[in-house]
């Protein structure tokens, strides 16, 4: 009988920390929605030349790296695939991505979802993002380094 | 006006879509974790990790957490998450190991498509969650003191 009750009380537990999370994740939501409606992302790719710069991408990486970052990384990739077909990046700007976005996707979600949970936001954002760029300016020299072959 | 109602209503859409598949990974989730902590396995577990977690300045019930973050998804671990009551650094080192390493079946194939191979990018996730987790608890035990 026991057990009945502490799952009733798991239950109920769980489903008021979702109903919080409903209060934060329902504007969230809708806000990334009107972003993307403003196209937004289309709108800065222009203001992180330096920060491509720094991991040696192409301007063309702009869009599919923020849109991954702040949208999520199925969007992220399915962007990537597009531009590989079009032949807009090099194998290795595309592996770059990959490696950057694998670290570092759906920032804003993820972290509101993770913040109502009691985590501190700020050092979320900052550390993932902090990682995906040394990282993939790391792979980046190795890359150039030791396999210039997918530099085309 | 009416030019927002149209992404108005897909957020709408996609958060009620995304909280009923909360609902249906967490619920089950954290009542497998209240039974199993129940019959003490939960405390067998987390006695054997404890050193291991001890690197991240979490107790050893935190290990469940990042196994089903690492192999199932983001969603799963939160179930665990609500049923343990940890510090709010111990929640944000949790938070950042699983931002950066969830939902590796299905996220490393969707990356594969850059050309980034899937066993790279469970290693680089796995790695750096582990590193970042280690990093920041020795940062917050500088900071803080403790």
């Amino acid at each position: 009988m026991e057990i009945v009750y502490l799952l009733a009380e798991t239950i109920l537990n769980t489903l008021l920390s979702i109903a919080r999370l409903a209060l934060f994740l329902i504007p969230v939501l809708i806000l990334i929605e009107i972003a993307r409606h403003y196209q937004v992302i289309e709108k800065i790719t222009g203001r992180v030349k330096k920060a491509l710069q720094f991991l040696t991408l192409p301007q063309e990486a702009a869009f599919p790296l923020l849109a991954g970052m702040f949208f999520g990384i199925v969007l992220g990739s399915a962007l990537i695939i597009d531009y590989a077909r079009e032949g807009y990046l090099k194998k290795r700007d595309l592996l770059l991505i990959g490696i950057f976005l694998s670290i570092s996707h759906s920032i804003v979600e993820d972290t509101f979802i993770l913040a109502v949970f009691g985590a501190n936001p700020l050092i979320l954002v900052l550390t993932r993002t902090i990682l995906a760029i040394i990282i993939t300016r790391i792979a980046a020299s190795l890359i150039d380094r030791f396999n210039p072959t997918t530099n085309q | 006006m009416s030019a927002l109602a149209e992404p108005v209503k897909r957020g709408l859409t996609k958060s009620i879509q995304l909280l009923l598949l909360l609902i249906k990974i967490i619920v089950p989730v954290s009542c497998l974790v209240a039974v199993l902590d129940y019959y003490g396995i939960i405390e067998l577990i987390a006695g054997f990790f404890s050193p291991a977690m001890a690197l991240f300045g979490l107790p050893g019930e935190a290990t469940i957490a990042l196994i089903l973050s690492f192999f199932v998804n983001f969603y799963a671990a939160l179930g665990v998450i609500t049923t343990m009551s940890l510090s709010s650094q111990q929640i944000t080192v949790l938070a950042v190991m699983i931002g950066i390493c969830h939902e590796l079946p299905v996220e490393t194939v969707v990356c594969s498509y850059t050309g980034l191979r899937i066993p790279v990018s469970a290693a680089l996730r796995i790695f750096t969650a582990l590193g970042a987790g280690i990093f920041l608890n020795l940062i917050y035990n500088l900071v803080l003191g403790g």
